[in-house]
């Protein structure tokens, strides 16, 4: 399985790759929502891209219509930090793949290989 | 019962009267409920009553005018009418005696017998005489006609026959002479063949000049008699004979023709006096006609008038002053309790929009926190992974970078509440210095995410001259907050916001908030003040934020414009004092 993860807070996108890389998950990580946008369009293909909803330029949700339109097999899942309205409309949309921050890393990997209809990859590492 | 009593006393004794809420008084529409009743009473009381004040008096006037005029032209024309009566009744035996002078000849007049004829003659013919003589001109009477026996009589020294040799006839005053009874003569001059003159007199009952007279008084307070030159009583008065027979009123001036003059009694009572000096043709005479009348007698029917609307202007003054008052009580007192639920709805309102902001300003922290907090959480977790999943990491000197970063994370989670903390106020108005700068710089920190995400470019120009300000630092701060939030929702991405400030004056600040958003219409322009005024969809916006704002600013002492046009943006001009009174804090 291979994931995009996007968010502007660096730090926090750079720990959430390494931890998911731990559970043998490879994500790529972007800073912005243009960044991920063009590695799309230059061929790079991805499972499930997992997008911050609130970001400087192109924000989460208008960044998924874009990369929908580039490629229709992808699947998304959606962080937020819980509180503004913009969140809570992101939640409607797609409850079901609506992580609020903090995160648990469990749920996420849950959500992920729901996403992809594969086995779950961390109970394989954590035995 | 019990309603209907409250409500007398809150008409007669209103609620305005006793002591108003002081905390509520920036939003009543007047400042002295009391002095705004007194004034509407007074204007309308003199609105009401002046000209009905005014026309009566005119009123007055003009009645009294004209019934003085008609009581004048009255009073005149009785005193002619009477005067007529007196002339005709002098002058027809007047004319009776010049006639038998003429007609006989002396020795036929001094024949005693011819006499008694001539005065039974006179007395079927007119009537109204005593007797008849001829006196020779020593005085001295030689021939005697009638009941008493004066043949004889010397009459050389009285003044009619002094005045009958003068002029050819004469009228003597009334006077009682030697039979003691009250008459008067007439007597008339004629010459004999010898050029010697003898007099023929005929003495006159008063009688009936008395009761002609009589006949043309009018009414129980009028009097009509004669005096002679002097004042001296010549027929009875009702009314008016003072000592010695002498009329107790002032004598009239002279006049050749009948005149009504307006005078006053020795009590001081307003009268009339129409006059006439009475002469005959034949012979003068010393009589004045008087006819007087007492004016209290005469204005008795306008008196009677004016008492009526006398109690007709009391009772509708009465009534226009109760009605007056009742209504301006009842309405400054409804306008004053309207007020004052509307007060007490602002002040309750403006707490619910200190509460709300402040729930909106947790939820807004708590979302900035989150970040941060999510960052330690993945740090930690990693951390945690590293010992759990890969043992050989366990010595490694990665480690200590990564427990930098969660104090790093725990640290701006530290800046956030610090400035969440500077939120924190006090409802009363609690003054201390503030720089400008600093607090315009928090409240737009709070704004800076979205700012960045909607594209929004804020210019802050606070010049370093401005001063410490002297005021409330919550309310300052919500001010700010609701008129950069209003900003905020009133632009589309990619606007921009500037806030300003400069001194206006030495005493005061002007900071201003200006964007170019959607703007407001004319039509909403004059009205974003008041409470529960919102162009926003119904569910979306309070309508109280721009008028807890404006109400703010009162509080603190300062003024709140707004200038905007459609579709090019908007600027809400605040205007504080640099230094708030002190008696003002509460």
């Amino acid at each position: 399985m291979k994931v995009m993860l996007v968010d502007d807070e660096q730090k926090f996108a750079q720990m959430l790759a390494k931890r998911l890389a731990l559970r043998g998950i490879q994500a790529d990580v972007y800073f912005s929502g243009e960044k991920a946008l063009e590695s799309v369009q230059q061929g790079n293909r991805f499972d499930v891209a997992v997008l911050d909803v609130k970001m400087p330029g192109i924000g989460g949700i208008e960044l998924k219509r874009s990369l929908q339109a580039l490629d229709e097999q992808m699947k998304f899942a959606f962080l937020t930090g819980h509180g503004s309205k913009m969140d809570y409309e992101a939640g409607s949309h797609e409850a079901e793949n609506y992580l609020p921050k903090p995160l648990q890393i469990d749920v996420l990997i849950e959500t992920l290989n729901r996403l992809v209809g594969g086995p779950p990859g961390a109970s394989d590492i954590d035995g | 019962m019990m309603k209907s009593l409250n409500s007398l006393t809150g008409a007669i004794w209103p609620r305005f009267h006793r002591k108003a809420e002081e905390h509520l008084n920036p939003y009543y529409t007047f400042q002295d409920y009391k002095q705004t009743w007194g004034m509407t009473i007074f204007i309308l009381m003199m609105t009401a009553l002046l000209p009905l004040i005014v026309m009566t008096l005119i009123y007055y006037q003009l009645i009294e005018t004209s019934i003085n005029t008609e009581s004048l032209l009255r009073t005149e024309r009785t005193a002619s009418n009477a005067r007529r009566a007196v002339t005709f009744f002098l002058e027809e035996r007047l004319a009776a005696l010049t006639f038998t002078v003429n007609e006989m000849n002396y020795d036929q007049l001094t024949n005693p017998g011819h006499l008694s004829e001539v005065l039974r003659n006179l007395k079927l013919g007119f009537g109204g005489l005593t007797d008849l003589s001829v006196i020779a001109d020593t005085g001295t009477q030689v021939t005697y006609a009638g009941p008493f026996n004066l043949e004889g009589k010397d009459y050389s020294n009285q003044p009619w026959f002094m005045e009958c040799q003068q002029h050819n006839a004469c009228v003597s005053e009334i006077f009682s002479g030697y039979r003691d009874v009250p008459h008067i003569v007439v007597a008339v001059k004629s010459i004999r063949q010898d050029g010697r003159f003898f007099v023929l007199r005929a003495t006159l009952e008063t009688e009936r000049l008395i009761q002609a007279l009589s006949s043309y008084k009018t009414g129980e307070h009028a009097d009509i008699f004669l005096v002679n030159r002097n004042g001296l009583i010549q027929t009875p008065s009702q009314f008016y004979e003072g000592e010695s027979h002498h009329m107790n009123i002032p004598l009239p001036d002279y006049s050749d023709r009948t005149r009504a003059v307006m005078s006053t009694d020795r009590n001081g009572q307003p009268i009339l006096i129409g006059y006439a000096f009475i002469d005959t043709k034949i012979a003068p005479t010393s009589f004045i006609l008087m006819v007087v009348k007492q004016k209290a007698g005469m204005m008795k029917v306008w008196l009677d008038l004016r008492s009526q609307i006398n109690w007709f202007f009391g009772i509708s003054a009465l009534i226009i002053a109760v009605v007056i008052t009742l209504t301006s009580t009842v309405m400054v007192n409804k306008i004053f309790q309207a007020d004052r639920q509307k007060a007490q709805t602002m002040v309750a309102a403006e707490q619910n929009c200190q509460l709300a902001s402040i729930g909106q300003l947790a939820a807004g922290v708590a979302h900035e926190i989150n970040n941060p907090l999510a960052l330690i959480n993945e740090t930690a977790g990693y951390v945690k992974d590293l010992f759990t999943i890969k043992q050989q990491y366990k010595e490694d000197p990665d480690l200590v970078e990564h427990i930098d970063a969660i104090i790093d994370a725990v640290a701006r989670c530290g800046t956030i509440t610090r400035q969440l903390l500077g939120f924190s106020r006090r409802f009363d108005v609690q003054t201390q210095p503030i720089d400008l700068q600093d607090m315009v710089s928090d409240v737009i920190n709070f704004h800076k995410k979205e700012a960045e995400y909607r594209n929004i470019a804020i210019h802050v120009d606070i010049p370093e001259s401005i001063p410490l300000i002297e005021t409330d630092r919550g309310k300052l701060q919500q001010i700010i907050l609701n008129l950069v939030n209003n900003a905020f929702q009133a632009i589309d991405n990619g606007c921009f916001l500037d806030v300003r400030a400069q001194m206006d004056g030495p005493e005061q600040v002007r900071l201003s908030i200006q964007d170019n958003g959607c703007g407001i219409s004319e039509d909403h322009l004059n009205k974003i003040f008041e409470p529960f005024f919102t162009t926003k969809k119904e569910g979306q916006g309070t309508g109280l934020g721009l008028s807890i704002t404006y109400g703010l600013v009162q509080k603190l002492h300062g003024n709140i414009t707004v200038q905007s046009k459609t579709g090019q943006g908007t600027t809400f001009v605040v205007t504080l004092p640099v230094k708030i009174e002190k008696e003002t804090q509460s």
